[in-house]
């Protein structure tokens, strides 16, 4: 039976965010929290291995009480199990101090498969996938867009994205994955799986439950730290709009930008 | 833990035998932030070594050039990459290390940052050196809709991978004559089995390089249909550029995932952005807020892809693509003597 651990994350809709042009804050009232995208592959993907092979499915996710949401679209879309992250002393976690944290608590689940979206679309740094297979000691695929787990469950074949193709790689179970949007188109769970996921327990799990110290985890635990945030000169666009009756002209005025910015030819 | 570590390091690319010009972008951001921190500049390699790299590195004045080879080095292989990198970081203690932020760089980048147990700035768009002498990394974050100024303060060597684009490379006017060091690659742990049956390189396809091209074509729903592509690429090439896509259109099917330009695709950042028949989605509109130049191309002149525009044509594609292509044609350099008349 193989044991697969999912890990996810409730992020900002980031289409929905909107700048404060006065004080140039980000407007989150109103901005709706979602399940990470690329998760969504994720579980997808663990969903269809479980079917195919047999195992048991956990998601994880780090975050406040109502990060729960994340999780009971997890379970509607057919994980077994559940566990939310939720401590005070996890506040402030940068990706190490993340990455630890979640490997504390895969290893104290127990895994076979870890699966995790190629990255969270508010932070899209790509990073904690790696940084969680290397503290477990076991190698990763990142950019899965394809996978096959052999039957006997001990090894599997994995398609990767490159910068100007693709990686056939043949890995060892356990071993961890990133998912990319290639991977799967996922399932919209049925409103009666919703209502039954609402009925399932999530456990709960603090640092204690994981066994981490405090300096370890959150804030305490981060290597960088943010010493500014700042929004960024938003690009006014206000450029001319040239309209269709003269297009020649249009494109005359476009070949001279093109010659402007030193576009080759 | 910060005490006596000294070097910046910059890990490059290799396309096949080629370098990467991301790499050259890293040597000369190395160049200034060496310079500043007063250290050496180095540059990691690894991979099977080829003709007239070493000469084309040598330009940009590093002050070391580091190769790893070995059989294990045929095809990338994260695990290989990393431990390869700790090992030397181990002996020589660098405070900095820069990444490209391609599919290779950030995954070599965190798997060594877990390794290290130190921190990484992921797809920095800014590193300098600070008036007290601090190595500090800016980054984008929620979609580009804020920036994060990031400082590594106790642990070394410092991470951050960086976007490609972020700098034209400079060849110092100095000349330095880099020491050469060869090494060999960290072999695989035998605590599991990880084999790369193949690499694939796609290149050959009209798609290009999103990550790395000066000029990206982006097509909406506006194209109609895949057909009409044979159109765009016969531009792209014109130009140089590659060619992506909205979600619309990735969702049709007519262009792979891989060529989706957003948030939930890829986020570029060209000189010159050229949207043709893009409305302009706001999860489009983030994955090309860093791009120089937006032009875009589109019937509707409601469509929001005009207020991020620098320069817009309120225009059929299927007109205006046809003139580019003509006037791009005629402007070929081994016409261009008999147009200028």
């Amino acid at each position: 039976m193989l044991r697969i651990v999912v890990c996810v994350k409730q992020v900002p809709d980031v289409a929905e965010i909107r700048i404060d042009e006065v004080k140039h804050t980000l407007i989150r009232t109103g901005v709706p929290s979602i399940l990470n995208p690329f998760d969504e592959f994720a579980v997808e993907e663990a969903v269809k291995i479980r079917d195919a092979v047999g195992g048991e499915i956990t998601v994880v996710t780090m975050g406040p009480m109502q990060a729960k949401d994340a999780l009971y679209k997890c379970l509607a879309m057919g994980a077994d199990r559940a566990v939310l992250l939720c401590d005070a002393k996890f506040a402030g976690a940068d990706t190490w101090a993340t990455s630890k944290t979640l490997a504390m608590t895969i290893q104290k689940i127990g895994y076979d498969l870890v699966i995790c979206g190629m990255k969270a679309v508010d932070g899209e740094t790509c990073q904690v996938g790696p940084e969680i297979a290397e503290i477990l000691g076991i190698p990763h695929v990142s950019y899965v867009k394809r996978v096959e787990v052999k039957g006997d469950g001990k090894s599997l074949l994995a398609e990767r994205s490159t910068e100007e193709g693709h990686q056939l790689i043949n890995c060892s179970i356990p071993c961890l994955l990133t998912a990319s949007k290639a991977l799967n188109i996922p399932r919209v769970p049925t409103v009666i799986n919703q209502m039954m996921a609402k009925k399932k327990p999530i456990e709960t799990f603090t640092a204690e439950t994981i066994g981490a110290e405090k300096d370890q985890v959150g804030l305490a635990g981060s290597r960088t730290q943010v010493v500014k945030v700042f929004t960024p000169n938003l690009r006014s666009g206000g450029g001319k709009i040239m309209n269709a009756d003269d297009l020649q002209g249009s494109v005359t005025e476009l070949l001279e930008l093109f010659k402007k910015e030193g576009i080759k030819r | 833990m910060s005490d006596n570590s000294s070097g910046v390091w910059v890990v490059g690319e290799q396309r096949g035998s080629q370098l990467a010009t991301v790499t050259l972008e890293l040597l000369t951001v190395g160049r200034s932030i060496a310079d500043n921190l007063k250290e050496e500049l180095s540059v990691l390699l690894i991979g099977p070594e080829s003709g007239d790299t070493i000469r084309i590195l040598e330009d940009y004045s590093p002050d070391n050039i580091i190769l790893i080879t070995g059989e294990e080095t045929q095809h990338y292989l994260t695990e290989i990459h990393s431990d390869s990198i700790a090992s030397l970081v181990e002996k020589n203690r660098p405070s900095v290390i820069l990444f490209p932020a391609t599919y290779d760089g950030r995954d070599t980048a965190a798997r060594l940052a877990a390794r290290l147990q130190v921190g990484l700035a992921a797809d920095c768009t800014e590193v300098r050196v600070d008036e007290t002498g601090r190595f500090v990394q800016v980054r984008p974050a929620f979609g580009g809709n804020l920036m994060a100024t990031i400082n590594q303060p106790i642990t070394r060597p410092q991470l951050a991978t960086l976007r490609p684009h972020i700098v034209k490379p400079v060849k110092p006017t100095k000349k330095i004559s880099p020491r050469i060091q060869r090494v060999t690659a960290v072999p695989a742990s035998s605590g599991y089995q990880k084999t790369v049956l193949k690499t694939v390189r796609e290149v050959a396809d009209e798609s290009g390089n999103l990550d790395e091209a000066e000029v990206v074509i982006g097509v909406g729903r506006g194209l109609g249909g895949k057909d009409k592509l044979t159109m765009v690429n016969q531009l792209a090439r014109l130009m140089d550029a590659a060619v992506g896509g909205s979600r619309g259109v990735v969702d049709a099917g007519w262009l792979p995932h891989n060529q989706q330009i957003g948030l939930t695709g890829r986020v570029i950042s060209p000189k010159l952005y050229l949207a043709l028949g893009v409305s302009g989605a706001v999860q489009h509109l983030v994955g090309v807020r860093t791009a120089k130049e937006i032009v875009a191309v589109n019937t509707d002149p409601e469509a929001p892809i005009f207020k991020v525009a620098t320069f817009g044509i309120v225009g059929d594609m299927f007109k205006v693509v046809p003139l580019l292509i003509k006037e791009l044609e005629t402007k070929s350099p081994i016409e261009s003597t008999v147009q200028a008349k």
